[in-house]
């Protein structure tokens, strides 16, 4: 039985994701609805009345499908399947279905690029040089071509090329080497690909977070990063999507400078979403510096997008806090302050989550949120930290940032009914941030918490589109721990001030082309004085924010 | 020589514009609205009746759509009996009418009507109504949504399981289309001997008390069986009884919380109406913390969703239950959703402390002083015989407690409301908030 279609439930918009609010999920951490100590769809599913609640509008699943699990599922064993610990394809259109009754849409991680050297299609191309799949990837006699490719984990790889014995061949991957990328001068890749997309599409899904998408072809003498024959590639899957699905969405990953991501827009024809990685560091900086100067300044240098797509904006996510976008100074800057202990640091980053990485400063959260929720993008929020949930530095990997959802106070913390033994991972424990000082149930009891405060900024970001759709438009004073702007959408202007500073702070502000306008401020629905002729006096408590509207009193005849 | 069918397809966009916000069923207030035309289906040329969809675009990037039957020139057709027949004979003959952005498609049930005779009732304030061979009410919804349209999805249920205390569906039209798919109009039984509900009882308090009370207790046997129906097909997802979730509860507490929050933070000072529970906001959220702590079990369900006395009729021999859209205000989605069937029960309890006010402020009546209360008790009496108790929370302190829960939502609403629109009428949801505070917690 076919799921009703997404148009059962919402009213077709294809620019639905420009005012979104997006909620990323680890499903094996969210929550286990069999009892088997790993989080899977079942359990997703009962908790939607959780993020309905919530306010969010998107659910992104990161990878669900078959896999050997040795790079958190972004290692696909095959595209068709789900991996058993989540469910079954049964569970997930139940799931969707369920979702979409609610409000929310899906979007799942999608990896391109490559497969896990499990899937089958790996297995018979590796077989014999004659076997009609050993195109599909991309295989090599020597070691040294495409030598101007980076290394990308750099901690576990010292090559993109391996050895195979079966093959008596290397074979290219640009991450680890049991994830064979995909060769795309194969045409038969691309169809079965496509076939891919429309199978999740008739499925019910509303998107594609696309992972890993700057590496798509090889050429001689270039990085091999952000190629033409990439972006004809990504045209061409926009191309049959829009065709055959309405309002479904593109977002990719492509962790580049901000002037390099838009080329993944093309003339609004390809991806609908592209992440913004540079700005994200910047935030987490100009706290730490108490300096706006960063973030107004990578703004500055990020080009117009087309009318027609969006930017993903977040403060973390499940990979290591990434400084790749970053100069070298800056990094060491960044590890300075962030990441003390030197497990901390993975490949080019830092596997923190949020509330570790502001010393569970409330007030540094709420800064941050709004600076994000502030700037022109759809957020994108991590599962947990709405809790302000901490991590596991003693975990491998990434995984340190993907400890189990803490829904109670109770044994596993609400999170399974398997013995505790039985976890994927143990929940964390510890007085500050384990389960018993931060959960959900408590946080939803408690009118002053985190979680209760983030729902309201949450519900207050999308009555007002402006932040999805509007312009931005920094307002640059001279004293420089301020982040102020404009955001302005037909008759809606929103003013944004931030404080970042750890001490009270006061801004004059040259907000002359609004003369007569009186700010409103957005929480409390105050009004302060209004817009005169000379600059606008605002004082801010440390690392406090003020959100306005700048209405036009006298035109409302009030 | 422009054919009728031209002729009903050129609406003039300043026009329709113009008419369109001047109307009392236009929902919004906004002064910056686009109003434009997605697209005129021709449905029948003899005589000529036109369906409009009409987007309302507004500044802030959102938009509502709205369904107008249109005629050659003239922008509201179902002011005479012609198109309104066509109409009819286009439900009754389940006709099917293709246009560009989708299908129209015409659904009638049981006995076949002639469709001969048509009746339209005056002006309501979100529908137009077309009484159809005085059998039959077809109901055209005017804004549209996604989705099916609760007072069909209802009204289909309870009649399929042999609900006798609701108008039996007799058919619906519905757009079925790649823009959204949406309920255009539903028809019903048409109950001539009614009377509606509020109505009556008001009277009878003025008249005879005793009397209204036996009724209620009635209604409160009808409520109960209704939602044991409703509650009774495990098989159909959209109706099946769900579990609360874990935190069901915590999450309708917390909303409710911020609600009263945001309520006393704009309670005005100095208004003498509010003394009984001004400056006890906090008073209110710490009760409301304590009374979600006993409750346990329960089922969530599809309910009527508005339920109050105006929503009923009363015909010489039972009642009937009317209106399933659920609150206007709310999204579709949210109407659509399963909760405790007691949130009903809430609705209708706040109705009797309505009424009983009424009585004394529109009729001058004399209602004896603890009428509400011998009200509630019969109501509750009668509903609890015939509800089924898997649907309630477990112990006794629960239902009484998360029936406290959704009234004080309901009377936190009514507070605002009265605020904004009827001073007169606010000491109604604060007695009701003041009568929470002294009830004992287990």
């Amino acid at each position: 039985m076919n799921p009703p279609s997404a148009s059962h439930w919402f009213e077709t918009n294809p620019l639905w994701f420009k005012t979104a609010v997006f909620y990323e999920i680890h499903l094996r951490g969210f929550y286990d609805g069999n009892g088997d100590g790993s989080g899977d769809f079942r359990g997703l599913t009962e908790k939607l009345d959780y993020l309905q609640w919530l306010g969010i509008d998107v659910i992104w699943l990161l990878p669900m499908y078959a896999s050997p699990l040795r790079d958190g599922g972004y290692d696909i064993a095959d595209f068709y399947l789900v991996h058993p610990d989540y469910g079954t394809i049964d569970d997930v259109r139940a799931f969707i279905d369920a979702a979409h009754e609610r409000g929310i849409r899906v979007i799942a991680d999608l990896v391109m690029n490559h497969t896990s050297s499990d899937h089958s299609w790996f297995q018979e191309s590796r077989s014999s040089p004659d076997n009609p799949k050993r195109s599909w990837y991309v295989w090599s006699d020597t070691y040294e071509r495409y030598q101007d490719a980076r290394i990308i984990f750099t901690d576990t790889e010292t090559s993109n090329w391996t050895w195979d014995e079966e093959a008596g061949a290397y074979y290219w991957h640009r991450f680890f080497s049991h994830q064979p990328d995909l060769n795309y001068d194969e045409p038969a890749v691309h169809d079965a690909m496509l076939e891919v997309l429309r199978f999740w599409c008739d499925l019910g899904l509303d998107g594609f977070r696309l992972d890993a998408v700057p590496y798509l072809y090889e050429r001689e003498g270039t990085n091999c990063e952000n190629l033409g024959e990439t972006h004809a590639f990504l045209k061409k899957v926009r191309e049959a999507i829009d065709s055959e699905y309405p309002d479904k969405v593109l977002l990719a990953e492509a962790n580049q400078w901000p002037e390099d991501v838009v080329e993944y827009f093309g003339d609004g024809d390809e991806c609908h979403m592209a992440f913004h990685f540079p700005v994200m560091p910047r935030m987490f900086m100009s706290l730490r510096r108490e300096e706006a100067t960063p973030i107004y300044e990578i703004l500055e240098r990020t080009p117009d997008i087309p009318a027609n797509c969006q930017w993903g904006l977040f403060l973390r996510n499940h990979d290591e806090l990434t400084l790749e976008m970053v100069t070298d100074e800056e990094r060491d800057y960044m590890y300075s302050e962030y990441a003390k202990d030197p497990r901390m640091k993975i490949n080019v980053g830092i596997r923190r989550r949020l509330a570790p990485l502001l010393d569970n400063g409330r007030d540094e959260m709420e800064l941050l949120h709004a600076i994000l929720f502030s700037l022109p993008g759809s957020p994108v929020l991590y599962y947990g930290d709405e809790i302000a949930m901490g991590d596991n530095v003693y975990l491998g990997d990434r995984d340190g940032v993907r400890t189990p959802m803490q829904w109670t106070g109770d044994r596993n913390g609400g999170f399974s009914r398997a013995d505790f033994a039985q976890l994927y991972a143990p929940p964390l424990m510890d007085p500050v941030y384990g389960f018993q000082a931060v959960n959900v149930e408590a946080q939803l009891r408690t009118p002053s918490s985190q979680l209760r405060w983030l729902r309201r900024f949450i519900s207050l970001r999308k009555e007002h589109p402006v932040f999805g759709l509007g312009t931005y438009e920094p307002l640059a004073p001279s004293n420089t721990k301020i982040f102020a702007h404009i955001r302005r959408f037909e008759d809606d202007i929103a003013l944004c001030v931030h404080n970042l500073a750890r001490s009270a702070q006061a801004v004059e502000l040259d907000l002359s082309a609004y003369e007569g306008r009186t700010p409103v401020e957005m929480f409390g629905r105050t009004a302060f004085p209004r817009v005169g002729e000379l600059p606008y006096l605002l004082t801010l408590a440390p690392r406090g924010f003020f959100w306005f509207l700048l209405e036009d009193r006298d035109a409302d005849g009030s | 020589m422009p054919t009728e069918a031209d002729l009903i397809r050129s609406i003039d966009d300043d026009a329709l514009s113009d008419w369109i916000v001047g109307q009392r069923w236009f929902a919004s207030k906004a002064r910056d609205v686009t109003i434009g035309l997605v697209e005129v289906l021709v449905l029948d040329e003899d005589p000529p009746l036109g369906l409009a969809l009409v987007e309302a675009r507004f500044a802030a990037g959102t938009h509502d759509l709205y369904q107008l039957l249109v005629g050659p020139g003239d922008l509201e057709a179902m002011t005479t009996p012609a198109p309104a027949r066509a109409l009819a004979r286009l439900l009754t003959g389940e006709a099917r009418v293709q246009g560009e952005h989708g299908v129209i498609a015409f659904h009638w049930s049981g006995e076949p009507l002639a469709a001969e005779n048509v009746r339209l009732l005056g002006a309501e304030q979100s529908n137009t109504s077309i009484v159809i061979d005085e059998s039959a009410v077809l109901k055209v919804f005017r804004r549209l949504e996604a989705g099916d349209n609760p007072e069909l999805e209802m009204v289909r249920f309870l009649t399929s399981r042999g609900f006798e205390n609701v108008p039996a569906l007799r058919g619906w039209y519905a757009l079925e289309g790649e823009l959204l798919d949406a309920t255009l109009g539903v028809a019903q039984e048409l109950v001539s001997d009614g009377r509606d509900g509020w109505d009556m009882v008001l009277e009878t308090l003025a008249t005879d008390p005793e009397r209204a009370l036996d009724d209620l207790a009635e209604l409160g046997e009808v409520i109960g069986r209704m939602h044991t129906v409703l509650g009774s097909d495990i098989t159909d997802p959209d109706f099946s009884p769900d579990d609360p979730g874990e935190e069901g509860l915590a999450l309708l507490t917390a909303t409710i919380d911020e609600e009263i929050e945001r309520v006393f933070l704009d309670l005005p000072a100095d208004d003498e109406a509010l003394a009984p529970i001004a400056g006890r906001g906090e008073e209110i959220r710490d009760r409301l913390q304590l009374m979600s702590h006993v409750v346990v079990g329960g089922k969530l369900i599809r309910h009527h969703g508005d339920l109050h006395l105006g929503q009923t009729l009363r015909t010489p021999d039972r009642w009937v239950v009317l209106d399933f859209e659920g609150e206007p205000a709310r999204s579709l989605i949210d109407r659509r959703r399963k909760r405790s069937p007691l949130r009903d029960v809430a609705g209708m309890l706040r109705s009797f402390a309505y009424v009983a006010t009424a009585a004394s402020l529109l009729k001058g009546a004399t209602v004896p002083e603890n009428w509400e209360a011998t009200a509630r008790e019969r109501f509750l009496n009668g509903y609890f015989t015939e509800v089924d108790a898997g649907l309630l929370p477990a112990s006794e302190a629960g239902i009484r407690q998360l029936m406290a829960i959704f009234e004080l939502e309901k009377a936190v609403y009514e507070l605002r409301y009265e605020l904004n629109n009827r001073p007169d009428w606010v000491p109604i949801p604060v007695a009701g908030i003041a009568r929470l505070l002294q009830e004992p917690l287990t």
